[in-house]
């Protein structure tokens, strides 16, 4: 989140160079399917850097690095429609008051646009509770796995994936309630209720096929 | 009339190819209310955005007292309000005062309260912008801007996104302040305010000032063509 943050302001940025590269990772990691960058970044990173060769390169830290990375590239995208979506007039009534822009950043913008933000970062960690399952492939002992050696040991395929779905079913809703209690945090009206005009419309993006 | 206070000499600015500012210059004495009027496009909007430094002129200079203005010295009001949605009416009011003034929170609190009052909006302090009519989130604006005491205002057209039934509530706040001395310049097509209230109307069209006078004589006997056929579309 923080590093899709950075990257949202860089598209921002006033310097070309910077603009240029914040869309090339964006793209990379976009156009790319998570499971290749999952494999190349284990698999093909040691061979390209002796660094990464070691052992404290565990097969956790390797996914959790991939899946960052991924994240950051769709989080920048969402933060960006965020910050758009705080009318310029704003910032203009801002600087009249004689506002610093840091100060404008974080008194006006930021606040509104994480209000915005919100529904489409709970997606974004839902789905990336789910990605998950896709560190199997460089043997990261995550949820699927574990129920799929339970099952294979026992025999027992209903019960291990039935309680692999559970453990999902909690662990999602766990994150679908934090969601909701944030918006309602992030509302303003003075009673707290949803009364505030719709939000203004986030480009949203599919990820079945990530 | 008193010495001059907000100067405007020789402004230029342009956007690319377009030319908005063509050498603007004109000033307004201290409790004098200036309307400026004039078809879309001449450039109104851009000659306030130079005045509150919003802008910085191509060429030209802008001055208060002798100076250029420092932050919140010249108060702005904008058509659209552009209030804080993620603050109350107070947080709008206070912001200001505690973030470019420096003042602890409780005499920004005090002050804040005192300017929604003098809006006549102090019982809607505690209200988000979004519960609040167009009428009453330019109320706040205007408290806003004036919390800061600034030395002049300037208004771009503050009831032009207005319906109707808001406008007076809003024209009554300025009329209010232009008795009361502030030093005021205002775009705006509400001719009766112009009338009652201005000092003196200017009437801009491409870029330039090309009429300036007294409102009697303003409307009674207007000089250029511009203005005529101007006047007769906005009557």
């Amino acid at each position: 989140m923080v590093l899709g943050f950075a990257l949202a302001l860089g598209r921002s940025s006033r310097r070309r160079t910077v603009r240029g590269s914040v869309s090339v990772y964006n793209w990379l990691f976009r156009a790319t399917p998570t499971l290749l960058q999952l494999l190349f970044i284990w698999d093909a990173l040691p061979q390209l850097w002796h660094v990464f060769a070691g052992t404290w390169f565990t097969p956790f830290l390797a996914a959790f690095i991939a899946l960052s990375l991924n994240e950051a590239a769709y989080m920048a995208q969402i933060t960006r429609a965020g910050l758009l979506s705080v009318a310029p007039g704003e910032e203009l009534a801002g600087r009249a008051l004689g506002l610093s822009r840091r100060q404008i950043l974080r008194r006006v913008i930021v606040p509104q646009a994480v209000r915005v933000v919100i529904p489409p970062t709970g997606n974004e960690f839902i789905t990336l509770l789910k990605l998950t399952s896709l560190a199997s492939v460089i043997s990261v002992h995550e949820l699927l796995t574990a129920a799929q050696e339970l099952a294979a040991v026992r025999f027992q395929y209903p019960e291990a994936f039935l309680s692999a779905l559970v453990y999902y079913l909690v662990l999602v809703s766990i994150l679908m309630a934090v969601q909701s209690r944030l918006e309602r945090r992030f509302t303003w009206t003075s009673a707290r209720r949803g009364r505030r005009r719709a939000a203004p419309a986030v480009p949203v993006v599919s990820h079945d096929a990530r | 009339m008193s010495e001059a206070i907000l100067r405007a000499e020789g402004l230029h600015k342009r956007y690319g190819e377009l030319e908005v500012l063509r050498g603007v210059s004109f000033e307004v004495a201290r409790g004098e209310v200036k309307v400026i009027i004039g078809p879309s496009g001449s450039g109104k909007s851009t000659l306030l955005r130079c005045l509150s430094l919003l802008e910085e002129p191509d060429a030209g200079e802008v001055s208060l007292e002798g100076r250029r203005p420092g932050h919140g010295e010249v108060g702005m009001v904008f058509q659209r309000f552009n209030l804080f949605q993620n603050m109350t009416a107070l947080g709008n009011v206070m912001v200001g005062l505690t973030d470019v003034r420096r003042l602890p929170k409780r005499e920004a609190r005090d002050q804040a309260i005192e300017f929604l009052e003098r809006v006549g909006l102090r019982d809607k302090a505690h209200q988000y912008p979004d519960e609040l009519s167009g009428g009453q989130q330019q109320r706040v604006a205007i408290a806003r801007a004036l919390v800061m005491r600034p030395k002049a205002m300037l208004f771009d057209e503050p009831t032009s996104a207005l319906d109707v039934e808001l406008v007076r509530e809003v024209l009554d706040v300025m009329e209010g302040l232009a008795r009361d001395g502030m030093t005021m310049v205002v775009v705006s097509h509400e001719l009766r305010f112009a009338h009652h209230v201005a000092s003196s109307i200017l009437m801009m069209d491409e870029g330039a000032v090309i009429e300036e006078a007294p409102p009697a004589e303003f409307f009674s006997a207007p000089k250029h063509e511009r203005t005529r056929r101007f006047l007769a579309l906005v009557e």
